[in-house]
């Protein structure tokens, strides 16, 4: 029986395992430094980067008091919002770059009026590409913190109470009691998110398109490179893993249990 | 010094709350009942965590809350400072932070009672450092820091070690106090810490008055908890007190002037020869009275320290206890809780 359960404990490391072994393995190592300073590497790098760090911000900023209300007030409709935050993280992201293009499209939803009254486009800029980040990413935020909330309600009420008491107004109270408390869920969230946002492929294409310097990220430019020069493949792949692990490794603590 | 008027209903969760409580400028009240009577909810209500359905709440000339009126102050604007139960430090602060955490805490005040509550060598540490007696101390400097009108204490000392416990009364009986309610479910604190004792019972003050006048006439099953215990005034000069009767009892630490005693029947044992030990109060008494209560057996004792005792019905036999009887009465000095008068 004990055995039956480690080797297919095994397998499951295995299938997570192999691919990155094989990534490394098959790595021009030699060739490194020149495919990663080529002027396509770096300029899907500055997008990645640009675009994944501006999704990182709007998150935060709406992400934050949507947790909040979700976590922390009697929110009407809670239940409703709760499945259409986590929608994001089980619909394939074409079809969510499908939903942005029909709804923030020139012939939109919304996007007809955005581009009739303020003549802005969306799709196919920088900016699409923000959206379509911000869109994949949110999820992980709002649910890291949102859990923060929930766990510490009675404890977190109590402590506000106490501040309320104290003479801190509701503004003072957030700031020096209900943030500080959620930080570590903040940074967790942000972090998977900001990670989430690196590594979008599926709404980006949909909604933002592949144009190089403009919405190419790197794992668009893998995808690419992978038809023509599967070497320049493995080196963004290379770079997006390593990056990934960075975000992972220190935040490690946070979501998995340690002893 | 701020009075404190509260009559109305309410209801928290399944408990329908119709209170009526008038607390004096100045005066200490304890909230006795118990779990689940309503006590830490009628402090949510003054804290304003909790609103009124009717009726009106009042702090000195100020209406707070009044329904009918479409009158409700913001918690901040109360002027109410409170002490939940458990560890309510904020876990991100330092002692000193915590305690000085009111806006516009006047740093004189603040730096006062960090000395007077013994929290200068701990000034840096962060709440999970501290011990339990410390954190309510620092929680209890934390709300006086505020200099508020009103003082509320959900269950300061409970689930303390003895001298936490004996360090937070200390610190509560020491120097000025603005007007103050304390919850608890133990007579012994009630009856020590506070002027009058409000009996809360399935969510209505069942009984006001003072320790001594519940005492005497208890209306209600809880308030005959406080029935049983023995109340003396004394006078102390360092480790013993007098009582105007002429027995001297030995305290557990220095007092100075007049103070109150309370002694829990059950804390007092009796010997038919003198017992030996650790330091305790001994001294002749004669039976005057052997009255069963429910599993226990209340005995009445005459001589200098008129109190009862509380022992098992085996006892009573074992030790032939008959009124008339000469007997050793012992307590040792920790069992007595003393609080300045």
């Amino acid at each position: 029986m004990r055995r039956t359960l480690l080797i297919l404990a095994g397998v499951a490391v295995a299938v997570l395992a192999l691919p990155l072994l094989g990534l490394l393995q098959r790595t021009p190592w030699t060739d490194l430094g020149g495919l990663l300073t080529r002027r396509a590497t770096l300029d899907a790098l500055r997008v990645s980067l640009v675009v994944s760090s501006i999704a990182a911000v709007i998150v935060i900023t709406i992400g934050t008091p949507l947790a909040w209300a979700l976590g922390r007030g009697d929110l009407p409709g809670r239940r409703l919002i709760r499945a259409l935050v986590v929608l994001p993280m089980v619909l394939p992201p074409v079809v969510g770059g499908t939903a942005l293009l029909f709804a923030l499209g020139r012939r939109g939803l919304v996007g007809q009026w955005l581009d009739r009254w303020f003549g802005l486009t969306l799709p196919f800029t920088t900016t699409g590409a923000v959206l379509a980040a911000v869109f994949v990413a949110l999820p992980f935020y709002v649910i890291a913190v949102e859990g923060a909330l929930e766990a510490s309600r009675e404890r977190l009420d109590d402590l506000e109470g106490v501040a309320a008491g104290l003479g801190a107004a509701p503004f003072t109270v957030l700031r020096r009691v209900t943030l500080p408390h959620v930080l570590p869920a903040m940074g967790a969230g942000l972090a998977l998110a900001w990670a989430r946002a690196l590594g979008e492929f599926g709404a980006t294409i949909t909604f933002a398109g592949n144009l190089p310097g403009r919405t190419q990220t790197l794992p668009l430019a893998t995808f690419l490179a992978l038809e023509t020069e599967p070497g320049h493949a493995l080196a963004l792949s290379l770079v997006l893993l390593t990056i990934s692990l960075a975000v992972l490794i220190p935040m490690r603590d946070r979501w998995m249990p340690t002893r | 010094m701020t009075a404190m008027t509260l009559t109305g209903t309410t209801a928290v969760g399944s408990l329908d709350l119709d209170l009526n409580l008038t607390v004096h400028p100045g005066e200490t009240i304890a909230l006795l009942g118990p779990n689940g009577a309503g006590k830490s909810s009628l402090l949510r209500l003054m804290v304003g965590l909790v609103r009124l359905t009717s009726g009106s709440l009042r702090l000195g000339d100020v209406t707070v809350d009044e329904p009918d009126a479409g009158t409700f102050v913001e918690p901040h604007r109360r002027g109410v400072a409170w002490v939940p139960q458990g560890t309510s430090l904020f876990p991100h602060l330092s002692v000193a932070d915590n305690v000085g955490f009111a806006p516009g805490a006047d740093g004189a005040l603040v730096a006062g009672l960090i000395e007077r509550f013994g929290l200068a060598e701990l000034a840096d540490r962060r709440p999970h450092q501290c011990s339990g007696g410390q954190a309510q101390r620092v929680a209890v400097a934390r709300a006086l820091a505020a200099d508020p009108k009103v003082l509320l204490l959900d269950e300061p000392a409970t689930a303390l070690d003895l001298d936490s416990r004996r360090s937070i009364h200390t610190a509560l009986t020491d120097g000025d106090r603005p007007t103050t309610l304390i919850v608890t479910h133990d007579p012994v604190e009630a009856a020590v810490l506070a002027d009058r004792v409000a009996i809360v019972e399935e969510g209505r003050i069942a009984q006001v008055g003072s320790p001594d006048e519940i005492r005497r006439r208890p209306a209600g099953r809880f308030a005959a908890s406080l029935s049983g215990l023995n109340l003396i005034e004394a006078v102390a000069t360092g480790d013993v007190a007098a009582t105007p009767s002429g027995a001297v009892i030995v305290l557990a630490e220095p007092f100075h002037g007049p103070v109150r005693l309370a002694i829990p029947p059950g804390a007092i044992a009796l010997h038919r020869s003198v017992p030996d030990g650790s330091p305790r109060n001994v001294w002749r008494a004669t039976i005057a009275d052997v009255q069963p209560v429910l599993d226990r057996v209340r005995v009445v004792l005459d001589g200098p320290l008129p109190v009862v005792a509380e022992v098992t019905p085996g006892a009573v036999e074992v030790l032939e206890l008959r009124p008339g009887a000469r007997m050793w009465a012992a307590v040792k000095a920790t069992e007595i809780a003393c609080h300045r008068a």
